[in-house]
């Protein structure tokens, strides 16, 4: 796993963010550390399905990417 | 053009000194001896504010594009306005929250920092264009690298090239690659659906469309405006949030939609609808950011900041409802405002407007009580622009680069007058001039209304600000916007009173204000705002001297060889002919522009109209109408800009001294010199766009006595008559010609007069000119600066010319001027200074502004632009970090004549 899939990170610009927990600047690439805890994204719901590499579908009717952030998504439901 | 790295010049000496100011973040170069006269910094938090602005780049997400399509499709048949309300509702509650460390205001336009993204429904065709290439290279997976990351410094903030995972857009956005697939699906689904697409389909039935179009190709006019930036340059209105809160104005909602269902008139109920709607998703998204603010002091073992986490988590839970208590809960109100603004189109110059006048009851209570102090009262000013600088506006290459240079002109105003024709300088607004010292940063960009009635200590302060050499505050003069304003808005009732409620809009666009009743602590307060809509909205950038050329050459565009306007098959041999010429150019220029944008701005009003800005401007809310439907107070706001009038004025006189008047040469002999470029290799063969750079060809000489006798006619700036004449007969045309077309909503157009960053762009396709300006050179910037190094007799030369005309004809007129820091130093330099200054304003100019620096230090700058990250100058009307310039603004700017004296 990698920087930007952990709840911890917060983005700064599409390259790199800061760890929410200790504050330093990480890249977004770089590999996780041991803190790891899995960010909301919709490939992680169970309303989500893979069609395509980077594509697929939610609730079986809407188009939806698997890394779009869900933390906001009242659907959301961890698999 | 954004900086690209091969285009950097390198220097004939790399030698330089550190720079022993704090300001310039860089290096001096060497015999730059003269210090930075002030030297002023932020706070310690503002500092790392900024420091971490300085490593970010500009990066754009697809969250809100996602949500807001996936709802618009969701809600197909629902009356058109209440749809798109619901689109910008789920667009706003689904952003992820982000709240950085040490702000005290926070909440951006997306999660990023300099966060932005596209808005296909405005224009999807940039994406569709691109599409192949796109798919490419997100296909092309990498791992991005921290050292490749860092090179990224060179061009500040731009993502200039892709690298490892993120793709860059447009020349400045990142992108992620895993978000590409979904942004061109998106795009797709926008096909013949948006503003530009279904814009472009009926302003096809505009007679002479197909003239229009050749104009477009030949960069005679450098873009629409319908579907590109369609608000903007224009003055915000804070008033109903600060009187009601969110809460409030959804009662008010609720309440008219009650008492006009069923009753004629209908749409109101609708606009209602969609601004309870839109607010709804305003709340959620604040309501986000408290919890996620709480997330981050759960995690935070440090105490202050865990205290400031809840502290912020409860001012938002409070202002997701209520009015502001204070003068912090009020700012972060009108900041949440502004951006929702921002994210419901693309817009640039969103300006505050009279910012300090409109907080001052909330501040005034908080330093009466204690609860602010002045050091208090600067560093939450001073996080205010830190919040201004981060916005980017998402839009195309040509928009961002060749007209914005990346600026995105949030203009704040200090002074003026009051409702009671007193000053309306107040001492908060003597602390943001503080706070834009300690915090030089290009947002918001800083305008004085100058008037008599301000007070000498509050001028003098400005004056201290100017010199520290970031190019504000501008110098604007009151009575002259005054006398615009009512002459062009008595028609919709605009009485004196009213029109000292003005503001500036974007980076110089004179905009129509109110008085609002704001009721605080017990009192009335009557704050101005805004109560116009956009500005600078109908025909964008006409090139006068690209018009001329196409009179000279018999309505073609020599760069293309195509037949842009229909022949005139005239010899030219008068200059009455060839004046006749250009207006007959230049009208049917005005008139195929006006109607196809008044096509695309109907259609935008129809397909995404603006709510939340609509709600916001009086008297939208009172009568049930959106901006597009006229519910503003004041409506004629639609324009025609042109650039380039210096060049066409001096063109114009040496045309008439050499060819008419002393026979120097004929019209037939002057084109085979333009044609051969008097001799010179072109800007783009040599890669510089400055007269004072261009390198000789063999066959130079051939062309030497024309080009010498081009050179040598009249040039404006000098108070000469033969040439200001010419340019008063243009101003007075100009002025006069615009009143003949009709905006969409009715109101005859006014002239506007800014170059922005187009004279770049648009002299880069434009050939040699009769004043003797080579081929690609950048045009003269602004309206009436005279054209680099042709004003050789001081500045009070280039102010009576500057003056020639009436400036009250023209929305603005506007002024660059540079001068070397050791010409205003010291406290007799200070009022040396503002005396200048007065005495130009005195003469009936509406503006002014400077840029206090050695060209020696831009210069090395170029040559060296990763030790300058923080230098900042002054384009034509905005403040711009040096880095992020294009080239061909830099050029310019460094060309500029530099006074010595004053």
């Amino acid at each position: 796993m990698k920087h930007k899939d952990c709840i911890y990170y917060l983005p700064v610009d599409a390259f790199k963010g800061i760890c929410k927990r200790d504050k330093s600047n990480i890249n977004a690439d770089d590999d996780a550390c041991e803190n790891f805890k899995l960010a909301p994204r919709c490939e992680y719901c169970s309303n989500f399905e893979l069609t395509a590499e980077n594509m697929g579908i939610c609730m079986k009717k809407y188009d939806a990417y698997p890394q779009m952030n869900a933390s906001t998504c009242a659907e959301f439901h961890l698999n | 053009m954004l900086i690209d790295p091969n285009f950097i010049i390198m220097s004939k000496s790399n030698e330089t000194l550190q720079c022993p100011t704090t300001n310039y973040y860089g290096s001096l170069p060497k015999n730059v001896d003269k210090k930075r006269e002030v030297n002023k910094k932020p706070t310690n938090r503002v500092e790392k504010i900024r420091n971490r602005y300085f490593e970010t780049k500009s990066s754009a997400s697809i969250e809100f594009p996602y949500w807001y399509t996936r709802k618009w499709e969701e809600k197909e048949g629902e009356v058109s306005i209440v749809r798109r309300a619901e689109a910008l509702r789920s667009g706003f509650e689904h952003l992820t929250p982000s709240i950085f460390p040490g702000e005290l205001l926070v909440m951006g336009k997306a999660n990023y920092l300099r966060g932005s993204y596209p808005m296909p429904w405005l224009s999807e065709a940039f994406f569709l264009a691109k599409e192949d290439e796109m798919y490419k290279e997100a296909l092309e997976a990498g791992k991005v690298s921290a050292d490749e990351v860092t090179t990224m410094g060179q061009g500040g903030g731009n993502v200039t090239k892709s690298i490892g995972n993120v793709m860059s857009i447009a020349g400045k956005f990142g992108m992620r690659k895993e978000e590409m697939p979904m942004l061109l699906k998106i795009a797709k689904k926008w096909y013949n659906k948006s503003v530009d697409d279904i814009g472009h389909k009926y302003e096809q039935m505009v007679p002479g469309y197909n003239t229009k179009e050749e104009i477009m190709r030949a960069v005679i006019c450098m873009f629409d405006s319908g579907y590109t930036l369609p608000q903007g340059r224009e003055v915000m209105n804070y008033y109903y949030p600060l009187q009601y809160g969110i809460k409030g104005i959804i009662d008010i909602c609720i309440t008219k939609i009650d008492s006009s269902a069923g009753y004629p008139d209908m749409d109101r109920i609708y606009f209602y609808k969609s601004v309870e709607t839109v607010l709804y998703g305003i709340q959620k998204w604040i309501i986000n950011h408290a919890n996620e603010a709480r997330f981050m002091a759960d995690l935070e073992d440090d105490k202050k900041q865990t205290d400031e986490y809840i502290e912020i988590a409860n001012r938002l839970d409070w202002i997701s409802n209520n009015p502001p208590r204070d003068f912090r809960d009020a700012l972060q109100l009108i900041w949440i405002f502004h951006i929702s603004v921002l994210n419901e189109d693309a817009i640039s110059g969103l300006s505050p407007g009279r910012l300090g006048q409109v907080l001052y009851p909330f501040w005034k209570k908080d330093m009466d009580e204690g609860k602010l102090t002045r050091e208090s009262s600067i560093e939450l000013l001073e996080c205010m622009r830190m919040k201004f600088t981060e916005i980017d506006c998402f839009a195309s290459m040509g928009v961002v680069g060749g007209v914005l240079s990346g600026n995105t002109f949030n203009n704040l105003c200090i002074g003026g007058l009051n409702k009671d024709d007193e000053s309306a300088a107040n001492d908060l607004e003597m602390h943001i001039l503080e706070s834009s010292m300690t915090c030089d940063t290009p947002q918001p960009t800083l305008s004085l209304l100058y008037d008599e009635k301000l007070p000498e200590e509050f001028l003098l302060k400005g004056i201290e600000t100017t010199k520290i050499g970031t190019g504000y505050p501008a110098w604007v003069n009151n009575r002259v916007a005054i006398e615009f304003l009512l002459e062009n808005f008595r028609k919709e009732g605009m009485q004196l009173e009213e029109a000292r409620a003005w503001s500036i809009g974007g980076c110089l666009e004179t905009s129509a204000g109110s008085w609002m009743p704001l009721e605080f602590n017990g009192e009335t307060h009557y704050i101005p705002g805004g109560s116009a809509p956009a500005t600078s909205v109908g025909v964008h950038f006409i090139s006068l001297p690209k018009v001329l050329e196409a009179v000279l050459y018999n309505g073609i565009d020599k760069r293309t060889g195509r037949m842009v306007y229909p022949p005139h098959n005239k010899k030219l041999t008068s200059y009455d002919e060839l004046w006749q010429v250009f207006k007959d150019y230049f009208s049917l220029t005005v008139e195929v522009l006006t109607l196809t944008n008044n096509i695309q701005h109907d259609i935008w009003g129809k397909v995404s109209p603006s709510i939340v800005n609509s709600m916001l401007k009086p008297d939208c809310l009172d009568v049930g109408k959106d901006i597009s439907n006229k519910g503003c107070r004041y409506n004629r706001t639609f324009n025609v800009e042109i650039c380039g009038g210096v060049n066409l004025a001096n063109s114009l006189a040496s045309l008439k001294k050499n060819v008419y008047l002393e026979n120097n040469f004929s019209i037939d002999k002057l084109k085979e010199a333009i044609d051969a470029n008097f001799g010179y290799l072109t800007a783009q063969e040599i890669g510089s766009y400055s007269l004072i750079e261009q390198k000789k060809k063999d066959t130079y000489e051939d062309w030497l006595k024309i080009h010498t006798q081009c050179l040598d006619a009249p040039k404006y700036g000098n108070d000469d008559s033969f040439v200001d004449n010419i340019f008063r007969d243009w101003q007075h045309w100009f002025s006069s010609m615009c009143e003949n077309y009709k905006s969409l909503y009715d109101e005859p157009m006014y002239s506007c007069q800014i170059s922005v960053s187009t004279h770049a762009p648009m002299g880069a396709v434009t050939l040699a000119t009769p004043d003797g300006r080579l081929s690609g050179t950048t045009f003269s910037d602004g309206s009436v600066s005279a054209y680099p190094g042709t004003d050789r007799n001081g500045p009070y030369a280039l102010f009576n010319s500057a003056t020639c005309y009436n400036h009250a004809l023209s929305q603005n007129s506007q002024l660059n001027m540079k001068i070397h820091p050791s010409v205003v130093s010291g406290r007799e330099g200070s009022k040396k200074f503002l005396e200048m200054i007065k005495a130009y304003l005195r003469k009936g100019a509406f503006h002014a502004q400077f840029n206090i620096v050695d060209s020696r230090m831009l210069k090395d700058a170029q040559n060296n632009p990763e030790k300058y990250r923080g230098l900042m100058v002054r384009v034509a009307g905005f403040t711009q970090y040096w880095v992020e310039l294009g080239k061909q603004i830099q050029d310019e700017v460094i060309a500029r004549t530099e006074y010595e004296e004053i």
